[in-house]
């Protein structure tokens, strides 16, 4: 059997082209055979002027003006078949020699070689050589013309295929003189012509009567081929239907076929350029004749020696190639099914292997990619049988073809399209959409046992052939896509094969077709240098408002950034600056993967890549990072990575990788190598446009004395120095520091002034900020139990993210200096830099309660009252005393102290100092003198130590804060509510007064400042306001509000009211110790009272309000055990003047007036307190009493005065 | 004698694909109904049907094939049903009428609640019925 048969092959004139002389470089060789290729068609007018007709041509009907010669070159030459005789087309009719002159200066041995050469073809009836590129002594050697070497002038390409077609001209009107003579030779004197059917040896006396029976037909026949061959068809014609007329009488089959076949081929090229259906329906019905005769032709008893089925089969061939479209597919089909089925009774294995190689082309024109991919295997498989390198090659060739159809191909076939990156970028863009053609991939790819099967025989029959890339190219396709259908140990097959091939590859090889691992892309992981690229504003002033993402989160910084903001779809690299991209890798196998580099593979060329290596155990995933710096301002694509493992680089899509998750997705894929690596599932992260910028300034941060947290207790106040550094090549000309996050109060104060006048900030420059903290409350939301320590001591510390954080927006200049061509993005960004203040908050001082302590001390009765501080001439004095917190109410003249106790509790391991201090304004009262004329009204107290897990407490003096004026101001809000009937109204001015309560209770609280120390440099400041609210909720009017009336008792000598001038020094005495009084001179004891003796005492009624009161005042005197001394049968005092239902009138603002005299009967310690009942009292009053009632009395009572009577009983 | 029985979905994936032979032969059924879908795709993009075959899915057969004929049934779904067997001289009503019935059994195997389209039938009970229907194809056809 024969490749390539068709119809018209009976008209086609075969030439071995043969390459003689010394050895002709490949080039060159394949250039004058292409030349020589070219020349098929040899018009029979353009051969004319070669034509010298020796005789009468046999050829009567030669068409000279339409018809041609046809010529096909058997490049290598071809043996000679036993079926010579029987078609002679098969016959070899020419030989052409190629010579290249260089490589073999000898002509003579080049002629001498020809000839030997040209022995081999006893049918060749031309014999030419073509000598090329013949130097200059060959061509004058030239003259001597040997027979049959051609020489071709060195000359342009033009000039030698003209020559080289004059050359096959004359070649083709030599063969046509010589068919002509053969043709009357054989008419004439008649030829022997025998095929290997007919019985060579034993040429029985009725076999040779039939052989002369049959001669005449037989020479028909070939006269009709020759006359096919001369390229005339109407005699070819004539010939052979003499030809089937002998032989159908004498019953010669098999040559009665072959003369049926060329008439076929006489009709078909006699109508070459019709193709009517008659003459289609002609054409099939005779050559289904053809195929019936060579069908009984077949002889059983020679079956073993030769066999006709070749015949039958490439018949069968013939008509399927002419018929071979898609209208005629199943008659095709039919044909060819047939013939395959044929295969089985050839003996040859090569016939064999052009049948299925034909079979499979047919089926190949016919659209039947997965018939022909069938047979092309049938076709490897034979290939294979051979076992030698030349046929594994083209084993491996042939299934190289069939990969397509079975959708196992190498990427490298249809990596055309992709090579661009214009088309990877757009591709990339539409994130997970899958291709049309990748899903039918996908869906195809089912078939995974045809798929198997076929990739293994490429990978075997191309490691036979020797081809280690495509072993390899196998192998990764084979382990990437079948992963799940191969055993581990099949696995670890694959992986050596693929290191074997890797090792016969020189270092660097590039394939197309990745193996492992599986990457995809997870995410960009973002440096906050990146995220904060802002978009400068030039119209603002404030260029980054507006630009920044609006809404209530402005940063987190602690947020998983790096996913969400992939969503994103631009991007914003920075020429220099490295960025990192997160891919993960998976490896599904069962042996270890060692990836030696990876890298992100970016076509766009801008970017520079780090290689890492990666080692990734049996069935694991894990994600890498890979980072690289961006060269040149322009857009970024990255479609996926580099890898180079098992010894060869391949590139690994992401869009790859996610069609086939998608296909998993969708059970089109056997299965997900994240998913069976126990990665989880990823959401489809899609490539943003990236776009490199040109250089910006970068602001590093770092906290002066490290950048660890600021460990700070509750309220301490602390300054932390934040240090700022341009790490970029641009000078940064703007900033601006904000605040954000949580706990931004805690910032007392930034240095603003040292940032601005820091500017600008050269690249390398360094500027340093004091950021000034007091640290916050920490409450139960924002702290965590710092459950480390032992259960015992739990100690609270705050959250993390609860720290503040400054936003510095700061950016380079306007333009850039060296950026001429900035047309449209003239304003380069700004950036953003978050620094977190890294405070930890600990629980510090801890309070436990806060109460309101009230006391009383009696004040001593002397004959002055007791000075008022305010009158003091020495007011410094009162202060520099140490109990100067302790003060003689003035209008009150006893001490009444209420004190504000904390109980603070120290859970730390450190010691605390508290020092309490109270801040008063210095309020004027009406009179315009200060009620407190302290200067700057700071006292000072003892420190309180607090040891770590003691408490203590600490007691504050309320006693500065009162008013000087009860009036209705403070009740205005209740009084005007007790006129108001309607109860809405009433409410709403009952919480504006509770409100205003409160804002006093504030103001209070707020000029109490509790500063601790602990150890060498914490300081700070407890937040007692909380604590103390409810402590001083109930009794802030008592401390705040004078009582209306104030009482005093003095000493009045002889009824005169005189105020004493000459006692100073003692006008103060209550803070004497009595002790001192009775050990002390007479002067001292002046203002002592003596037993037996009349004192003259007066009360004074100081009225706080601004109204007029009137009242009733009683005064009574008690001895220490509480009796009434001045009543009763056992009075011990005696009195004059009047002690009960004083009726007085106190103008607002003023003093009453009333003595009376006291005679004390015993000496000892008595106690004076004066009370009245206040008459028609106003709604101040009642209010200050706390009393709702009209007719409730109200009741006034003075705090109590000491006496102390001296004497003798 | 059936020797394979399989569905092809529309985008020529298999979806299930069951021989009946005791060779070791399923590489070569899977060339067969594989290479097959060349002639139902042909079939079907190029139909040459008229009026009373517009409707018919039966496609009779597909191609002889050494010792095997292949036939095919085309569901309105483009879900391809493709027999193979063994028997030289079937008549075409009896192999229409196992497509038939055949047919209706995938229909019942997809109406699965449970089934993914698209997906591979794993459905055993799917796998007994079309295997009774094998066994029960052959002395039928000879009654």
């Amino acid at each position: 059997m024969e490749p390539d048969v068709s119809m018209e092959t009976g008209s086609m004139i075969r030439i071995a082209v043969l390459p003689v002389g010394g050895a002709i470089p490949h080039r060159q060789l394949r250039e004058y055979a292409a030349m020589l290729g070219r020349q098929t068609r040899i018009d029979l007018s353009s051969i004319s002027s070669f034509y010298k007709e020796h005789q009468k041509s046999p050829f009567a009907h030669q068409p000279w003006e339409t018809g041609c010669l046809r010529f096909k070159y058997m490049l290598g030459g071809a043996p000679p078949s036993p079926w010579e005789d029987f078609q002679s087309c098969r016959k070899i009719l020419a030989v052409v020699g190629l010579c290249h002159c260089p490589s073999s200066p000898d002509l003579d041995l080049v002629a001498d070689q020809f000839a030997a050469a040209c022995k081999g073809y006893s049918s060749a009836l031309a014999k030419r050589c073509f000598a090329f590129c013949p130097t200059d002594s060959q061509l004058e050697d030239d003259g001597k013309k040997r027979e049959n070497i051609i020489l071709f002038p060195p000359s342009d390409r033009q000039t030698q295929e003209f020559h080289m077609l004059t050359m096959v001209q004359d070649l083709a009107a030599t063969l046509l003189m010589e068919f002509e003579k053969w043709v009357l030779r054989a008419e004439s004197t008649g030829t022997i012509l025998k095929t290997p059917l007919d019985s060579q040896s034993s040429l029985g006396s009725e076999e040779v009567i039939k052989a002369k029976k049959r001669r005449l037909g037989r020479a028909q026949k070939t006269i009709g081929d020759y006359c096919l061959l001369a390229g005339s068809p109407v005699d070819a014609n004539a010939h052979y239907s003499t030809a089937i007329e002998l032989a159908r009488l004498t019953g010669d089959v098999f040559w009665h076929a072959g003369a049926l076949e060329g008439s076929v081929c006489a009709l078909l090229l006699d109508r070459m350029d019709q193709k009517d259906p008659v003459l289609e329906e002609e054409v099939k019905y005779r050559y289904y004749t053809v195929i019936q005769l060579y069908r009984r032709s077949y002889l059983q008893d020679n079956a073993q020696r030769v066999s006709t089925v070749s015949f039958e089969l490439e018949a069968a061939l013939k008509l399927a190639r002419y018929l071979c479209r898609r209208e005629l597919a199943k008659e095709v089909v039919e044909l060819l099914m047939g013939a395959a089925d044929g295969a089985k009774s050839l003996i040859d294995a090569s016939d064999r292997l052009i049948l299925y190689v034909e079979i499979a082309r047919l089926f190949g024109t016919l659209g039947y990619q997965r018939k022909a991919a069938f047979f092309s295997r049938q076709v490897a498989q034979l290939y294979l049988q051979q076992d030698n390198a030349c046929a594994a090659i083209s084993a491996m060739q042939v299934l190289t073809m069939t990969s397509n159809a079975y959708h196992v191909q190498s990427r490298r076939a249809n990596s055309k399209p992709h090579t661009s990156p214009h088309e990877l970028g757009p591709s990339h863009g539409d994130g997970g959409k899958l291709h049309p053609q990748s899903v039918v991939s996908l869906f195809e790819s089912q078939w995974s046992t045809l798929q198997m099967v076929v990739l293994r025989e490429i990978l075997m029959s191309s490691v036979r052939a020797g081809d280690p890339l495509a072993a390899w190219s196998a192998a990764a396709r084979l382990l990437r896509s079948f992963y799940p259908l191969i055993t581990p140990a099949g696995q670890s097959g694959l992986a050596s094969s693929l290191a074997k091939s890797a090792e016969r590859l020189p270092p660097g090889t590039r394939c197309a077709d990745p193996a492992l691992p599986f990457i995809r892309l997870h995410s960009f992981s973002l440096h906050p240098s990146q995220t904060d690229i802002i978009k400068r504003n030039p119209l603002k002033k404030e260029w980054w408002t507006g630009s920044a993402p609006s809404g209530p989160f402005i940063y987190t910084p602690f947020s998983k950034g790096g996913t969400t903001n992939t969503n994103k779809q631009e991007m914003t690299w920075i020429v220099g600056e490295p960025v990192q991209v997160l891919v993960e890798l998976a490896n599904p196998c069962s042996f270890d993967l060692i990836v030696e580099s990876i890298y992100l593979s970016v076509h766009s060329g801008n970017f520079d890549a780090f290689p890492v290596s990666v080692s990734l155990p049996p069935n694991t995933a894990k994600v890498i990072l890979l980072s690289g710096i961006p060269t040149k301002v322009g857009p970024v694509s990255i479609p996926g990575c580099i890898v180079h493992c098992f010894g060869v680089i391949t590139e690994h899509l992401f869009k790859d990788v996610d069609n086939l998750l998608l296909g998993a997705a969708q059970g089109l894929v056997l299965s997900d190598p994240f998913r069976c690596c126990g990665s989880g599932k990823l959401k489809n992260v899609s490539i943003p446009n990236i776009s490199v910028v040109p250089p910006l300034p970068l602001l590093v941060s770092h906290a002066v004395g490290g950048d660890g947290a600021t460990v700070l207790y509750e309220g301490e106040i602390r300054d932390i120095w934040i240090s700022l550094t341009n790490a970029g090549t641009v000078p940064v000309e703007q900033a601006h520091i904000a605040l954000s996050g949580k706990n931004q109060d805690s910032v007392v104060s930034i240095a603003h002034d040292t940032l601005l006048s820091a500017l600008p900030l050269k690249p390398g420059g360094e500027v340093t900020l004091p950021v000034t903290l007091k640290a916050w409350q920490l409450s139960m939301v924002d702290s965590e139990i710092d459950s480390s320590k032992s259960s015992g001591s739990t100690r609270r510390i705050s959250k993390e993210g609860s720290s503040p954080v400054l936003v510095v927006h700061y950016a380079g200049p306007w333009t850039h200096s060296d950026q001429s061509n900035n047309t449209e993005n003239s304003v380069p960004p700004g950036r953003r830099l978050v620094v977190p203040l890294n405070v930890c908050v600990l629980q510090g001082l801890r309070f436990v309660k806060a109460r309101l302590l009230s006391m009383e001390i009696p004040a001593r009765i002397t004959d002055a009252l007791p000075k008022q501080l305010y009158g003091d001439k020495n007011p410094a004095e009162v202060v520099s005393r140490d109990d100067s917190m302790v003060k003689i109410d003035p209008y009150r003249g006893s001490w009444e102290l209420r004190l504000l106790e904390l109980e603070l509790s120290n859970p730390t391991d450190v010691v605390f100092e508290v020092n309490v201090s109270v801040q008063l304004d210095n309020r004027k009262n009406e009179h315009g003198m200060p009620i407190l004329n302290h200067e700057n009204a700071d006292f000072g107290y003892p420190k309180t130590r607090i040891d770590r897990d003691y408490s203590a407490r600490v007691l504050i003096p309320l006693e500065h804060f009162k008013l000087p004026i009860l009036d209705g101001s403070f009740f205005a809000k209740d009084s005007r509510a007790s006129d108001a009937f309607c109860s809405k109204v009433s409410n709403m001015a009952e919480r504006s007064a509770k409100a205003e309560l409160n804002a006093s209770i504030n103001n209070l609280i707020s000029k109490i400042k509790v500063r601790w120390h602990s150890g060498r440099n914490s300081s700070g400041e407890l937040n007692i306001k909380d604590a103390t609210q409810p402590a001083l909720q109930a009794s802030v009017m008592d401390i705040l509000l004078p009582d209306p009336l104030t009482f005093g008792f003095r000493l009045a000598k002889n009824g005169a009211t005189a105020q004493i001038n000459g006692f100073p020094e003692e006008s103060i005495i209550s803070g004497d110790p009595p002790s001192q009084c009775v050990n002390g001179s007479a002067v001292k004891c002046k203002g002592s009272i003596s037993a037996h003796e009349m004192t003259h005492m007066e009360v004074l009624v100081r009225n706080n309000t601004k109204e007029m009161i009137q009242m009733s005042l009683c005064v009574a005197c008690r001895d220490v055990a509480g009796e009434n001394c001045t009543e009763g049968n056992n009075a011990t005092v005696l009195w004059a003047g009047v002690l009960n239902d004083i009726r007085l009138e106190v103008p607002p603002l003023e003093e009453v007036e009333h003595a009376f005299s006291l005679y004390f009967l015993v000496p000892g310690e008595y106690t004076l307190q004066a009370a009245s009942v206040i008459n028609d009292a106003t709604d101040v009053l009642r209010a200050r009493a706390r009393t709702d009632s009209p007719d409730e009395p109200i009741f006034c009572r003075g705090s109590p005065f000491h006496v102390h009577v001296v004497g003798t009983a | 004698m059936i020797v394979c029985v399989a569905v092809v979905g529309h985008e020529n994936n298999p979806l299930y694909l069951q021989s009946f032979t005791e060779a070791d032969d399923a590489l070569k059924l899977h060339h067969i109904v594989h290479s097959s879908l060349d002639v139902i795709d042909e079939r079907v993009n190029n139909p040459k049907k008229s009026g009373s075959t517009l409707n018919e899915t039966f496609l009779g057969l597909l191609y002889p094939t050494e010792n095997y004929k292949v036939y095919g049934y085309l569901t309105n779904t483009k879900v391809k049903l493709i027999m193979v067997m063994t028997d030289l001289d079937v008549k075409d009503a009896d192999v229409r009428s196992f497509f038939r019935r055949f047919h209706a059994a995938y229909v019942d195997a997809v109406s699965n609640p449970f089934h993914v389209p698209g997906k591979t039938t794993t459905s055993k009970s799917f796998g007994q019925r079309v295997g009774s229907m094998v066994k029960s194809f052959g002395p039928g056809a000879t009654a």
